[in-house]
């Protein structure tokens, strides 16, 4: 019962989310909602017993991803400032009901293609019984030092990669 | 279930009241009975944390005016102890007003962002053996991510007022947060090794009552990594020497300029429970939280030496284990304060640099050491290897 | 309700936003914001079959990779946004038209 009630918020939370970081006009707004929809990605994980995923989610997306998106929001020019020098000063609109019904019309039928392809994955799972509370933490542990040791090792070397490359972009030149 | 409920299931009047009531709904009502405890056990430690909150600032007014020689509040009840709720009562009549060039949606949202990322920590700060409200396996990891919903709630609060000040505070206040977070992981990291697990019921459960066995006394190494930890908290709850994003004789108050009423209130009162729960989580890491000297906390002994009933000894065990973390967590929070009214401002470039030139080197090798300790001498705590030492000159003899 | 085909559901629906994010905004933090959408898209994808189809984590190691890359992407996505907004003084993408032939 709680876990099927945690499902219900943590998907409301994700769609709604996800959909007004499409409907929104600010920026800034959008990026909130973008916290909102990864929240309830992290609550889906919870969902699905996976613990560590849940943890990690939160701290990388709350406490890095979203507060650098902000950052460079207000670095530049904070969301008001949309236009270019061309004179193009609007969002393309997303509000004509013609949009709509041709997204809504390619994504269901998108959609059921792609259900009529995954139908027999999906009729053939079955949900594994995972012991109640055990944790995944070590397991991943275990798995990324002996199985995943390569990915993992090439995995730090991409952040250190990505810490000095954003760091020497985005200095700005002297002279 | 690895949380409070676990504990008041132990007794034989719940699971009396759990059979009577499925009797009575003709349901299986462990579930709806565990829901209701755990609804009653978050709404007490939600309102004592609150209260903690609200004596935080009278605190905070009667230590400084103790520093300055000064009275403080004297007027409100014995002492001027009930001066918070005179303030929350001028806060909730004070006009409620929002700038017309603000941001209304992120200026309502964001003291309730602080807030929730406030509370949301609450979940996993480990009161006593019995009394955290869930014992997460990765619990260490959730306080880290939802403590930097603050900095967003404080950031989103600064820009929305479209207020220079505002925004110069907002800015500083993100910037500091998410610099401080790497030492301040780091330095947890270090306990964590030691521990061998992500939950603050096992770090707790790794230490022993007396000093000697804390985790900060466990190896050189910690008892830096104990210091860097706390600097880098008082700089994530912007606290002063670091409280620059409310610099309030450069930036007027910063972040909270344009804030009135409640909002405000909010605020200030998601800062002054951050504080308490930063220090709940530097005792329970490295002070040895809710440890009680010779064992008293587990209650065996008052049951055989007293003959008390067993669940009444584990009752007051577990009174005496709050009391302990209740009481570390507090000679923190008085630490902090005095810090603050001792220690002037730093400036915004000096910040920095001693986040990424000092404290982040000094945690990295801090791990790099923990690791190695652990390596070499198979776990063991600096008085355990100076005992071991001690009974092998002895064995000379 | 907790089947497999819902959480398809609700990553086929994040992955959709991403994409309509991506479409329909010309802010490159805009789109930046898109990209994050479908990448948790992929991992929660991930999740979901490791948990319903077998169950030996390997899908978690997966959606961690992920989040690594993700976090990197973002890092040095804004970096070049920040610097082509000091030399273009905008961060709109029809302003990037300089290696345009």
């Amino acid at each position: 019962m709680f876990g099927s009630t945690l499902f219900i918020i943590s998907a409301l939370l994700t769609l709604g989310g996800a959909f007004m970081v499409v409907a929104s006009k600010n920026l800034v707004h959008a990026c909130v909602f973008l916290l909102a929809s990864l929240f309830g990605v992290a609550g889906l994980y919870a969902t699905l017993g996976a613990d560590f995923l849940a943890a990690i989610q939160l701290v990388v997306y709350a406490g890095g991803v979203v507060i650098l998106m902000l950052f460079a929001i207000m670095l530049t020019g904070g969301s008001q400032d949309l236009s270019n020098k061309y004179g193009l000063n609007k969002i393309p609109g997303m509000g004509s009901v013609r949009t709509y019904i041709a997204g809504g019309l390619s994504a269901l039928v998108i959609s059921l293609v792609v259900l009529k392809i995954l139908a027999n994955v999906i009729k053939s799972a079955q949900v594994g019984e995972l012991p109640e509370f055990t944790t995944t933490v070590e397991k991943i542990g275990t798995m990324l030092l002996t199985d995943h040791i390569l990915a993992f090792e090439i995995s730090s070397i991409l952040l250190l990669g990505a810490l000095i490359g954003a760091a020497v972009i985005s200095r700005p030149r002297k002279g | 279930m690895n949380s409070v409920v676990s504990y008041f299931s132990q007794t034989e009047g719940y699971q009396a009241i759990v059979k009577t009531l499925s009797e009575l709904l003709g349901f299986d009502a462990t579930s709806l009975v565990a829901f209701i405890v755990f609804g009653a056990v978050v709404t007490i430690v939600v309102t004592v944390l609150a209260t903690i909150g609200g004596l935080g600032t009278y605190a905070e007014r009667k230590i400084s005016a103790d520093l300055q020689m000064r009275q403080g509040p004297n007027r409100v009840g014995p002492f001027g102890i009930l001066q918070f709720l005179a303030d929350g009562v001028k806060m909730i009549l004070k006009e409620d007003i929002v700038p017309r060039q603000a941001d209304r949606f992120l200026f309502n949202i964001s003291p309730l962002l602080c807030l929730l990322g406030v509370f949301a920590s609450l979940a996993v700060v480990p009161f006593s053996s019995g009394f955290t409200l869930v014992n997460l396996n990765v619990g260490i990891i959730y306080l880290l991510g939802v403590a930097s919903i603050v900095g967003i709630g404080i950031f989103l609060g600064g820009y929305s007022s479209n207020s220079k000040w505002s925004m110069l505070g907002g800015m500083r206040g993100a910037s500091q947060i998410i610099s401080y977070e790497i030492p301040v992981t780091l330095s947890i990291l270090a306990a964590v090794v030691i521990v061998g697990g992500l939950s603050f019921g096992a770090a707790t459960e790794a230490q022993g009552g007396l000093p000697h066995q804390w985790l900060i006394f466990h190896n050189p190494f910690t008892f830096i990594a104990f210091f860097v930890l706390f600097i880098g908290s008082l700089a994530e709850a912007n606290r002063a020497p670091f409280d620059l994003p409310e610099a309030e004789s450069e930036l007027v108050s910063g972040y909270h300029t344009e804030f009135t009423g409640m909002k405000f209130a909010f605020f200030a009162l998601a800062e002054y429970i951050e504080v308490f729960v930063l220090c709940g989580v530097a005792s329970a890491l490295f002070l040895g939280g809710y440890k009680v000297p010779f064992d008293l906390g587990t209650g065996a002994i008052f049951s055989e030496k007293l003959g008390l009933h067993p669940m009444l000894a584990k009752n007051i065990g577990q009174l005496l284990q709050l009391g302990a973390f209740f009481t570390k967590a507090l000679l923190l929070y008085y630490v902090v304060i005095w810090i603050r009214w001792t220690l002037p401002r730093l400036r915004v470039d000096h910040l920095m640099v001693l986040c990424w030139k000092y404290l982040t080197p000094i945690a990295l090798f801090n791990l790099v050491g923990v690791a190695v300790w652990m390596y070499a001498f198979d776990g063991q705590s600096f008085f355990a290897l100076i005992a071991k030492m001690g009974a092998a000159a002895g064995g000379h003899h | 309700m907790m089947t497999l085909a819902s959480y398809l559901f609700i990553s086929f629906a994040l992955f959709a936003a991403g994409v309509a994010v991506i479409i329909a905004r010309k802010n490159i933090i805009a789109m930046l914001l898109g990209i994050e959408l479908m990448l948790n898209a992929a991992a929660l994808n991930f999740a979901a079959y490791t948990r319903f189809l077998n169950n030996n984590y390997e899908g978690h190691i997966m959606s961690l990779f992920i989040i690594v890359i993700a976090a990197a992407e973002a890092a040095v996505g804004l970096a070049i946004v920040i610097r082509f907004f000091q030399i273009r003084d905008s961060i709109h993408v029809d302003d990037a038209t300089q290696l345009q032939s």
